[in-house]
C-alpha cells in the first residue's frame, strides 16, 4: 500500500502545482521518446536536481523499452510519493507479455535474452532507492521504481 | 522525414555529426546509416560525434554509439565522441555502460585537436 494521494497531488514546498498521478501507454519505438520527456517533467517538477531526474529518465528508458522489446506492449503508471514530509517519484512499468522465468538471472549484469546489453533491470535498480520487480510466465511483468527527493 | 533532422557536416576530411537532444531509436539507427555513407562518400578519415545535446543516455542508444564506432573503424576512420554531460556521465557510469575503446573529449574543439594529433603521429611512423 503506497502512502501517496492518488487523484490529485498537493502542491510541492515551493507551492508550485505537480502533475497529477496517471498511465501513459507504451505501443511502440515512439512511446519510449514520450515516456522519457514525460518523466523529465515529472521529476523536474518535483525539484529533483538534474543528475537525480538524469537517473529518473534512464531507468525509464530501460524500463520502456524493455515492454516494448519482451512484451511489445504495456504501461507506465506514475505517482508523486508524500510520505513524512519526504517528497519521492513512483513509477509502475506493467505488460501483459511473457514474464521472466528466472528474476535473479535477470537482475545479473550482462544477462540478456534479446539482443540487449543486459543493463536494464540491474542498471535500473542501481539508479533508484527501491525496486521491485514482480513476474509470472505467462502473465505478466510489474517493475516498481522509487526515488526520493534529497533535502540538500 | 528523419533526413532533415540529422545533419552531416564535413571539413578538412572529418565529419562532424550532432546528435539531437532527444534521439528515438529510428532516428539513431538513421543517423548510424547517414554516418557511414557519408564516410564513403567524403573519403572521411575521422568522426566528431557531439552528444552535449543529449540529456540520457539509455543502453540501446550507447550500444549503437559504440557500434557506429566500430564500423567507421572498419571503413578506415576515427571516432572521437564529444561533450558528454557531467550527469550523463554519473549516470552512464552507474548504469554499467562502457563506451570501449572509443576515444572521448569535452568538446568539439578538443575531439578535432585529437583527430588532427593522431593523424601527425601517424605521419611521423
Amino acid at each position: 500500500m503506497r502512502d501517496s494521494y492518488p487523484s490529485s497531488s498537493p502542491p510541492d514546498q515551493k507551492g508550485r502545482a505537480v502533475l497529477p498521478d496517471g498511465t501513459t501507454h507504451i505501443d511502440g519505438e515512439d512511446d519510449i521518446v514520450y515516456v522519457r520527456k514525460q518523466v523529465r517533467d515529472l521529476a523536474s517538477g518535483i525539484g529533483f536536481n538534474l543528475t537525480d531526474v538524469t537517473r529518473i529518465i534512464t531507468a525509464a528508458s530501460e524500463l520502456a523499452r524493455n515492454i516494448y522489446r519482451y512484451a511489445g506492449k504495456g504501461r507506465m503508471k506514475y505517482a508523486v510519493l508524500h510520505q513524512r514530509g519526504a517528497v519521492g517519484i513512483e513509477l509502475e512499468f506493467q505488460d501483459e507479455g511473457p514474464g521472466i522465468a528466472d528474476i535473479p538471472q535477470a537482475m545479473e549484469p550482462g544477462y540478456t535474452t534479446s539482443r540487449g546489453l543486459g543493463l536494464g533491470l540491474p542498471g535500473s535498480k542501481r539508479m533508484m532507492d527501491e525496486f521491485h520487480v514482480w513476474s509470472e510466465v505467462g502473465k505478466g511483468t510489474i517493475v516498481t521504481i522509487r526515488k526520493w527527493k534529497r533535502n540538500n | 522525414m528523419l533526413d532533415s533532422n540529422v545533419s552531416v557536416l564535413k571539413l578538412r576530411g572529418i565529419l562532424f555529426v550532432t546528435v539531437p537532444a532527444e534521439p528515438g531509436d529510428d532516428l539513431i539507427n538513421h543517423l548510424q546509416q547517414k554516418i557511414l555513407e557519408s564516410m564513403e562518400q567524403h573519403e572521411a578519415k575521422g568522426l566528431i560525434l557531439d552528444i552535449s545535446t543529449v540529456s540520457a543516455l539509455d543502453s540501446f542508444f550507447a550500444r549503437t554509439i559504440v557500434e557506429t564506432a566500430q564500423m567507421v573503424g572498419l571503413m578506415g576512420g576515427r571516432t572521437v565522441i564529444s561533450g558528454m554531460r557531467p550527469e550523463v556521465a554519473i549516470t552512464a557510469t552507474q548504469l554499467g555502460l562502457s563506451l570501449g575503446n572509443i576515444l572521448t573529449a569535452l568538446n568539439m574543439d578538443r575531439a578535432l585537436d585529437m583527430l588532427e594529433g593522431l593523424e601527425e603521429e601517424e605521419w611521423d611512423r
